[in-house]
């Protein structure tokens, strides 16, 4: 006979002797886990699968569904608890999920992803993972003012890596191609925007708004899109540059309709008609084009709400320098992303927001040591200059500077438990904060890289190693808040893990146990 | 490192002796410890070789524990103990003087010559002499920062008269059963021992001998007033006793020549020796009854009036290995009709009937434990006496162990028998060496009648006693740590259920009770149940013995009906705060307990009481504290303990209480801002409820009462005041006027802060000072002030 009990009202019957988290998992709730393997059975070490049960928190992957029992799961008071858990791991986690480049990175590329495609040759990825993150790469390879850059550990060493160079180097690439990279957009939802204004800040969110699987419209008072980027100097970035990537974006499927103006030939009643959302990206016009619409205005700009860059008018959104002065091309077109994704949350019926940042522990200032550690798997040679500035780098040229990266970012990022629920749970990284510990990093001969600052001693490898009787296997070593894992005696970890290093890599819940 | 000369037949000896499954290797590890002083990688090496064992699991275990060691070590190891009372008392002071004089570089535990290492340990459970330094095998009371170099000397000195004292752990002589003879009673627990009884046993020994008369010279258990010790308690047939509070070997001959006086020269020249004896009387009445109230309410009849001995019966009057007194007195009696007369559910009944519940803390119905178990199918069960008491000031259960072994070996047996398991085994803290030494005399002593094994007291039942030694952790008190202790693992508790008494130790269902619970047991069934639970409270019934200690003046072992007040202890039986200083709280049930406010001392000492007012009965551990402790100060001393034992299982004890640890050094080093004091109260509840064993659960306690009633400190911190004038760096010293230049601060002065300015004012460079308080504690003028 099954088990029947209650889960956050919900009744589950299940088969006796099954836990409470798969019970919760067999009616779809997400209990975050860590430590949860079902070949090692409960393991109780990370503690994030809390759920409340008679008053009590208790750990669901350990605790068995019994007739009757009345689960909570998804109320504030266990959440703050699975978040405390999480920042509590985190305050002892030393490492980056994303690098400080991708960080920095107002579009948040993922910078060292794009360097190892690079240095691999694998240009075709290269190139996808440029265009998922900026609407137009070959302009931005070129006027970008590269914070990411100012991050670049590289820096500390030497030069920072020539990121910006080699974004170009990509975009270029791309474009020579008879038939440039289309990021593929999700399946049409049937709805509809109207942006006014081509420049960087429409542009960027008419590219985010299309990927989402919206059919967007971008009007321009001018007879070639481009805005404020027409009026760089040609010897900064070539007029064919610049159509080459607009081509690309109705290649993707915006609609760009020239020679409007809002006000003239078409209104904004027009528009809130025809379109199922307005965004307004009218520039440093702003002010004067807000009263001319009658939204409401402030001295910079168009008034919106900052959180859902909303106007006083329903259905209507402003961006970029419409509201208040850019200066940065990348800026322009974050503010136009962002505002992209309250109009598709508006279009999709959710609460309107700005998506969050992606969630990265943050490791900090590195010392010389740490540093050593990462020059270790780098390129020792110096920043590379291309021979001919105007062309930008040759492939050669590339893969020499991609060689440079320090490979900041997590080697489990976007694949981490860990990160994953820390998203989820909104955890604030830096809430605890402490004392860091060294950043350790063990480059095994076999391919193993051993971070043990990452390791949150869930106890997985420890008891699969137990398991497959791996001649030394994995322990813990020591008690307390020291505790660590280790091979016994002071062997290397892959001496531990001379049977099973691939499953425990695969099974790791963070990066601290990951293959070259 | 190659060892060239490793003492291999050893570790195949050693492990040819203990066993080669993985329930052996604690034994094993201790074993090489003691031989090697350390644990040498290959000795380890071989162990694998030679056991079952697998390298992970030794290594895990080998690190897991504080009393082994990695590293080689000094010729002498000093430890100093860390324990509640001992931390009160100045034993930071201590340690950090310690290290000083013995040349100890920081960040090491051991001098360049490697003469000594000295090492921290949790307690070591002689709160009463507090603070306590043990080197090597000898253990020194009252050790104080001042007088560490004079400390080290004597002790220099004694050593080899030290080795030359024979072992009080004697059998005991025939016919002590004997109620009507001469006879002088000397109190040799750990306590006893640490001030010198057991050379004074030796002494009254040879002062009986030399002056022929027929006096029988006995070793007796713990006499509860440790504060005082070493205690003699002088029998005379017919007349009151008299007791001596802390006799040196030296004195033995005159005690002796005044009680038991014999004709002759030497008579009259002892006259003057008897006079100074009379200084240490405790006792001033001559003829007044032990236990009869005394008009002028004498120092021990307010220590004992107040207390009902159960766990503690016969205290101070019995030899702790003499089975026949311990039989003439009734001992066995219990077990004897459990066996010949009841039914396992009527012993079970009794148990649920008195009231009893578990006295090591959580104070769970004892008789409900115990049917479970009995209800448990299956022919192999297992009880365990949890003598794994960890909580810094608490020593209890080693006073038990030490004084009563029999008591509780009876407790256990009528245990077992209730709930049908057929062995037993005594888990007791590698720190109490005397409490494993006689229990396991004890246990030779049964099984040499053949009292144990296939025939339990000579009838039909099987039950076989053992010994396992804890090896340092905190957490292997907690039920499913002790038995992964118990099976050779590292001490980290499961989530309960499934509990211990269904699946317990080896999956089987086992019976763990605390010590004190078992020592209560034989006497329950002698008595009747209904006459314990006639004393105590509507819930807690019976008594609760208590380590009482601290800032009070009678400090000691106490058995106490349940609902006494705090008052009462503190103020009657303690004597109240000496020194002019005033009574400020309460610190009970350890490192899981509170601190309750001297305002709250009208609190009835009951589980429900304690529990409403924040604390929890604990084991018993009791340390008063006065007007000078900190208690910002006590909550982090109390947070760094429960870090240090914390198993780093999960997360919210592993890093939460690290977290909240870093909290109070920030408040404790006035760096705190408000924002750290509400993160604080909100990580404290959090971890609460989070972790998974009792050990986290309970481990913001002592933050949470001391945030509840003395926020006002933890304000004051914020502050960068430390209201007590205890937190280091919160303090500042100044030289008044009262002083006279007599240069005695400049010269003790560790770290030459104060210059050296005779006949005049001296002053403090408080850029050197390290707030040692050495200058304020030696200044004859208390022309030093603290600001």
């Amino acid at each position: 006979m099954n088990t029947l009990l209650t889960i956050d009202g919900q009744e589950v019957a299940i088969q006796p002797g099954r836990t409470v988290l798969e019970a919760a998992r067999q009616i779809g709730i997400d209990i975050p886990t860590l430590c949860h393997l079902k070949e090692c059975g409960p393991l109780t070490t990370c503690l994030v699968c809390l759920v409340k049960i008679n008053g009590k928190l208790l750990p669901s992957c350990a605790t068995q569904a019994a007739p009757g029992m009345v689960v909570e799961s998804e109320t504030e008071e266990v959440h703050e608890a699975r978040r405390t858990a999480l920042e509590l791991l985190f305050s002892d986690h030393v490492g980056d999920c994303l690098s400080p480049c991708q960080r920095l990175c107002p579009l948040q590329l993922n910078i060292p992803e794009m360097i190892r495609q690079i240095e691999s040759g694998a240009l075709e990825e290269a190139v996808a993972t440029v265009r998922q993150a900026l609407p137009l790469p070959a302009v931005l390879g070129r006027l970008c003012h590269h914070p990411c850059e100012q991050g670049c550990r590289r820096g500390a060493a030497d030069d920072s890596a020539d990121i910006r160079g080699l974004e170009r180097f990509i975009a270029d690439h791309d474009l020579r191609l008879p038939s440039p990279h289309l990021t593929p957009c999700r399946a049409a939802t049937g709805k509809s925007a109207a942006i006014v204004g081509a420049g960087p800040a429409g542009l960027g969110a008419a590219y985010h708004l299309t990927l989402q699987g919206h059919s967007v419209t971008v009007f321009d008072r001018h007879a070639r899109a481009g805005g404020s980027l027409r009026a760089v100097a040609e010897a900064e970035l070539p007029r064919e540059v610049l159509t080459a990537e607009v081509v690309q974006l109705e290649r993707l499927g915006v609609e760009i309709i020239s020679n409007v103006e809002l006000g003239v030939r078409v209104s904004l009643d027009d528009l809130r008609r025809d379109y199922d959302a307005v965004l307004l990206a009218v520039g440093e016009r702003g002010a004067s084009e807000g009263e001319k619409l009658a939204v409401t205005v402030s001295a910079s700009g168009i008034k919106t709400d900052a959180a859902t860059a909303q106007t006083s008018v329903p259905g209507v959104f402003a961006t970029g320098a419409a509201v208040k002065p850019v200066k940065q091309l990348v800026r322009a077109m974050t503010e136009g992303r962002g505002a992209a994704e309250c109009v598709h949350r508006f279009l999709m019926g959710e609460p309107v927001r700005r998506s969050g940042k992606p969630f990265s522990s943050v490791m900090g200032k590195l010392d010389a040591p740490e540093l050593k550690l990462f020059l270790q798997s780098a390129s020792s040679e110096k920043r590379h200059v291309p021979c001919d500035t105007c062309a930008g780098f040759s492939a050669a040229e590339a893969k020499g500077e991609a060689a440079r990266c320090l490979h900041c970012d997590c080697r489990s990022a976007g694949a981490c438990a860990f990160q994953h629920y820390a998203q989820v749970y909104e955890a604030d990284a830096s809430r605890f904060r402490a004392a860091r510990a060294p950043f350790e990093q063990q480059l095994q001969p076999g391919g193993v890289i051993y971070e043990p600052g990452k390791c949150i001693l869930c106890g997985i490898c420890v008891k699969l190693t137990e398991q497959a009787g791996e001649p030394l296997g994995l322990t813990f070593i020591g008690r307390g808040f020291n505790v660590r894992i280790a091979a016994p005696f002071d062997h290397t970890i892959e001496a531990g893990l001379q049977k099973i290093a691939a499953e425990c890599v695969k099974a790791c819940p963070t990066g601290a146990l990951a293959m070259r | 490192m190659t060892m060239p000369d490793l003492d291999l037949p050893f570790i195949d000896e050693t492990v040819a002796r203990i066993g080669r499954g993985p329930e052996a290797l604690i034994p094993i590890l201790q074993a090489l410890q003691d031989h090697f002083g350390y644990l040498p990688q290959e000795a380890l090496q071989r162990v694998c070789e030679a056991t079952e064992i697998t390298p992970a699991a030794l290594a895990g275990v080998a690190t897991f524990y504080d009393m082994f060691r990695h590293k080689p070590v000094g010729e002498s190891m000093v430890r100093v103990c860390r324990g509640t009372a001992c931390h009160v008392s100045g034993a930071t002071r201590v340690e950090d003087a310690l290290r000083r004089h013995l040349h100890i570089p920081e960040g090491d535990d051991t001098d360049p010559e490697r003469k000594f290492t000295v090492e921290p340990v949790a307690c070591l459970g002689c709160c009463t002499l507090a603070p306590v330094v043990k080197i090597n095998e000898t253990t020194l009371g009252h050790a104080s920062a001042e007088a560490i170099p004079e400390m080290m000397e004597s002790y220099q000195e004694n050593r080899r008269a030290a080795a030359a004292t024979p072992s009080t752990e004697l059998p005991p002589e025939p016919g002590g059963a004997e109620e009507e003879k001469p006879a002088i009673h000397v109190g040799l627990g750990s306590c006893c021992i640490a001030k010198g009884s057991d050379s004074l046993f030796h002494a009254l020994r040879d002062a009986v001998k030399q002056a022929s008369v027929r006096v029988e010279v006995k070793r007796v258990g713990c006499v509860g007033i440790c504060h005082r010790t070493p205690m003699v308690e002088v029998i005379t047939p017919g007349k009151a006793s008299t007791y001596y509070a802390d006799l040196t070997a030296a004195e033995a001959p005159a005690l002796v020549r005044r009680h038991f006086p014999t004709r002759g020269i030497f008579h009259r020249a002892s006259r003057l020796w008897t006079r100074a004896l009379d200084t240490l009387l405790l006792e001033t009445e001559p003829g007044v009854e032990r236990n009869a109230m005394s008009p002028r309410d004498s120092e021990v009849n307010a220590f004992l009036g107040r207390q009902v001995h159960i766990a503690t019966e016969h205290f101070g009057t019995v030899d702790p290995l003499d089975l026949d007194e311990y039989l003439a007195r009734g001992g066995f009696a219990a077990l004897r009709r459990v066996l010949d007369e009841l039914q396992p559910e009527q012993v079970i009944d009794r148990i649920e009937q008195s009231g009893l519940r578990g006295r090591g803390g959580a104070g769970f119905p004892s008789g409900v434990k115990w049917r479970i178990v009995q209800q448990q199918p299956g022919d192999e069960k297992f009880v365990v006496c949890n003598g794994d008491e960890g909580d810094p000031g608490a020593f209890m259960d080693r006073m038990i162990l030490e004084s009563f072994p029999f008591r509780v070996m009876e407790g256990m047996a009528i245990a077992a028998v209730a709930a049908g398991a057929h062995e037993g085994i005594f888990y007791i803290r590698h720190e109490y060496p005397l409490a494993v030494k006689r229990v396991r005399a004890a246990i030779a002593q049964l099984e040499a009648r053949g009292w144990l094994g296939e025939k339990l007291l000579g009838l039909d039942y099987k039950l076989t006693l053992t010994i396992m030694e804890g090896a340092g952790a905190f957490v292997c008190g907690e039920e499913t740590a002790l038995i992964a202790s118990i099976e050779g693992k590292r001490g980290m508790p499961k989530l309960r259920p499934p509990f211990p008494a269904v699946a317990g130790l080896w999956g089987r269902p086992t019976l763990i009770n605390n010590v004190e619970t078992l020592a209560l047991v034989p006497w329950i069934l002698r008595n009747g149940a209904e006459k314990f639970a006639a004393i105590g409270t509507a819930k807690s019934k019976g008594t609760k013995v208590f380590a009482l200690a601290g800032h009070v003046r009678r400090g000691g072992l106490i058995e106490v009906p349940m609902g006494t007040t705090l008052r009462e202890i503190v103020e009657e039986i303690g004597g109240g705060v000496p020194d002019g200083r005033t009574f400020k709280a309460v610190q009970i049930g350890g490192p899981s307990g509170g601190c309750i406010p001297a305002r709250l001392a009208d609190t009835s000492v009951d589980y429900e009481s304690l529990g409403g007012v924040g604390a929890i009965m604990g084991s018993g551990g009791l340390v008063v504290l006065d007007n000078t402790t900190c208690m910002v100060d006590m909550a982090r001393y109390f947070l760094q303990f429960t870090q240090e034992q914390s198993c780093g299982k999960c997360t919210f004890c592993r890093v939460g209480t690290r977290r909240m640890l870093d909290i109070l050094e920030r408040l404790c080093a006035g760096k705190a801002e408000r924002k750290h004091l509400e993160e604080l109260e909100r990580l404290a509840h959090q971890v609460g409820a989070g972790s998974l064993c009792g050990l986290g659960k309970t481990a913001p306690n002592p933050v949470l009462t001391t945030l509840r009633y003395y926020r006002d400190e933890y304000e004051a911190h914020l502050r960068g005041e430390c209201p007590a004038g205890k937190c280091s760096a919160l303090i500042t010293y100044r030289v008044t006027a009262e002083c006279t230049g007599c240069t005695i601060c400049a010269q003790r002065c560790p770290v030459d802060a104060i210059p050296l300015t005779p006949y005049r004012r001296h002053h403090i460079n408080m850029d050197l000072c390290t707030r040692c308080d050495t200058c304020r504690k030696v200044c004859p003028y208390h022309a030093i002030e603290v600001l």
